[in-house]
């Protein structure tokens, strides 16, 4: 009881004069962040450790997701580069765990804050146009916002901001909404010991969980990755190829 | 007493369709992409484990249209009214069921078209399944860009319709969701085509992947933009405060509304129908791909200026009446 209080209380800098919305934190979600963050190095550690043996489920795990998605970046951008694989997959593997985080008891998804979404949404935005402007240099990218005609300038910037809007409010939509039907049926079954004992010998609880935190999870992280990887390979190509 | 039970049966009315209508056009979008994956199964019967996983994850995208509507009901549900709420309120929530229940309808009917073209494509080239569903992913998950914005003005429409005191600020409301909810018709029909002729056109051609891909992502942007002026004149409606009992500026604000979402529906539908049409002759002759592309960009841009002038009427009607 303690605790829940704690967490959903929320920090701000009220003693520092600052009154606005803006400078106030949500403990929850960064809490669970937090956690999210201290989770990814706890298995990560010991990973080193567990591959340097030859024969192990762990090891053959390991290898066949990082080959998987070396393959996809690969067949995606044409060639293979270590710096977008890092950062496709460890933009996958953190949604994915804010995703699903959900399974464990008394946490909750960071990403069903609209905060944590849209900073995931900017965090792709920006590392595709720098990559775009790195390609490029600074004259073609300004110039790519002009073309074919000048008039088309006010719609490519509609377009881009309308990229952000979309991939961050869909991750979100679709993660509140789930939280919203499990954290709805959790209360309809916590009530009683009859409910709760025949939704857990049924099975609908395993399947709630395993439809909304899991499956969903997982979608909405590989839809937001796979996102940020064509953008990213439709920013690096050659303009010609686009366009003349 | 009249009063509290009308605002009720609006409260209500509004929680029912919002999951209803939705809830039809997934589930006919649903049996449309799984009744194309038994037939793709019926074509080529190898590559049965790559369609039945294609069809499941487009199956689940499609539901995304539903949950949606799930969690707004379930907010709208949720949300207690301790007070008498006013008729105002119950008018103004009309918005919201305006604003989710007209784009998911739409989306979850046509998100299923890709859907069944992507598995008729895989039975057609078997060997090529991981792209045509990378690519059938990206397009589903591109055209659901209407709903988001239905969303996000539904949930603003929520934040007001607690403290709205007068008709003319409901009217103001109803005419924002009316807004983006008809204006996401035409632009959700037009990119659902477009996504489907482009993942019918990998069928037919697989070496022409990179173009289309790259002709996907820009014609998409295009397609998008009727959509996009319709969100401006919503959150633009949301954010013009107007006096108690202007009711003049209110109707003016709906006929704004009618405006630009009348005016999305032309352009949306014809600009990806042209998009559609270049990118199958792009997979016919992947060596024109500059021509058609151009042609094809610029035809868009001639269409959407239909849209543009339905926005300056609309921001007129707003503001200069």
């Amino acid at each position: 009881m303690q605790e829940t209080e704690l967490l959903d209380s929320q920090w701000n800098l009220k003693w520092l004069g600052l009154n606005h919305s803006f400078f106030t934190i949500d403990v929850t979600t960064v809490v669970n962040t937090w956690i999210i963050i201290g989770l990814l190095i706890i298995i990560t550690i010991p990973l080193r450790f567990i591959l340097k043996k030859k024969e192990s489920v762990a090891r053959y795990l390991v290898t066949s997701f990082t080959s998987s998605f070396m393959e996809i970046c690969q067949q995606t951008l044409g060639i293979f580069s270590f710096a977008h694989f890092s950062f496709i997959t460890s933009l996958f593997i953190f949604i994915f765990l804010c995703n699903t985080i959900i399974v464990v008891p008394w946490l909750q998804e960071p990403t069903k804050n609209l905060n944590t979404t849209f900073a995931l949404g900017l965090i792709s935005f920006v590392y595709t146009q720098i990559f775009a402007i790195k390609s490029h240099g600074i004259i073609n990218y300004i110039k790519e916002y002009f073309s074919p005609i000048f008039v088309m300038f006010p719609l490519h910037v509609l377009g881009k901001l309308a990229t952000i809007i979309s991939m961050s409010f869909r991750l979100f939509g679709n993660i509140f909404g789930g939280a919203i039907i499990t954290h709805i049926y959790m209360q309809a079954v916590e009530g009683s010991i009859l409910w709760e004992t025949l939704g857990l010998i049924s099975g609908t609880n395993l399947v709630i969980l395993l439809f909304f935190g899991l499956f969903e999870g997982f979608l909405q992280a590989f839809v937001f990755s796979m996102l940020t990887l064509t953008y990213l390979s439709i920013a690096l190509q050659d303009e010609s190829d686009i366009l003349l | 007493m009249i009063i509290g039970e009308t605002s009720e049966l609006l409260h209500c009315s509004t929680i029912a369709l919002t999951i209803a209508v939705n809830s039809i056009g997934v589930g006919i979008g649903e049996g449309l992409a799984i009744s194309a994956a038994i037939e793709a199964i019926n074509i080529q019967p190898a590559a049965k484990n790559d369609i039945a996983r294609i069809s499941i994850i487009g199956m689940a995208l499609i539901e995304t249209a539903a949950i949606m509507g799930t969690t707004i009901s379930t907010i709208l549900l949720l949300d207690s009214r301790t007070h008498h709420a006013s008729l105002y309120t119950g008018i103004a929530e009309l918005g919201i069921a305006l604003a989710i229940c007209l784009s998911g309808f739409v989306l979850g009917l046509v998100s299923a078209l890709p859907a069944q073209q992507a598995v008729l494509a895989v039975a057609r080239q078997p060997f090529f399944s991981q792209k045509i569903f990378r690519f059938m992913l990206i397009t589903q998950s591109i055209i659901q860009t209407p709903l988001v914005f239905g969303f996000i003005i539904a949930m603003f429409i929520k934040d007001q319709a607690a403290s709205t005191i007068s008709l003319a600020n409901s009217l103001r409301l109803v005419a924002s969701g009316l807004a983006i909810g008809v204006g996401s018709i035409g632009p959700a029909i037009g990119l659902a085509h477009f996504a489907q002729a482009a993942c019918r056109s990998i069928g037919i051609n697989r070496n022409a992947y990179n173009k289309l891909l790259s002709f996907t992502f820009i014609s998409e942007a295009i397609i998008e933009t009727p959509i996009i002026f319709a969100l401006i004149v919503s959150l633009l409606l949301i954010t013009t405060s107007i006096a108690p009992d202007d009711m003049l500026t209110a109707i003016a604000m709906l006929a704004a509304a009618l405006c630009i979402g009348l005016g999305t529906i032309g352009a949306g539908i014809s600009s990806g129908k042209t998009a559609a049409s270049a990118a199958y002759q792009i997979a016919l002759n992947p060596d024109n791909y500059s021509l058609l592309s151009r042609i094809s960009m610029f035809a868009q841009g001639i269409i959407d200026t239909c849209a543009i002038y339905g926005l300056l009427i609309a921001l007129m009607l707003i503001y200069f009446r």
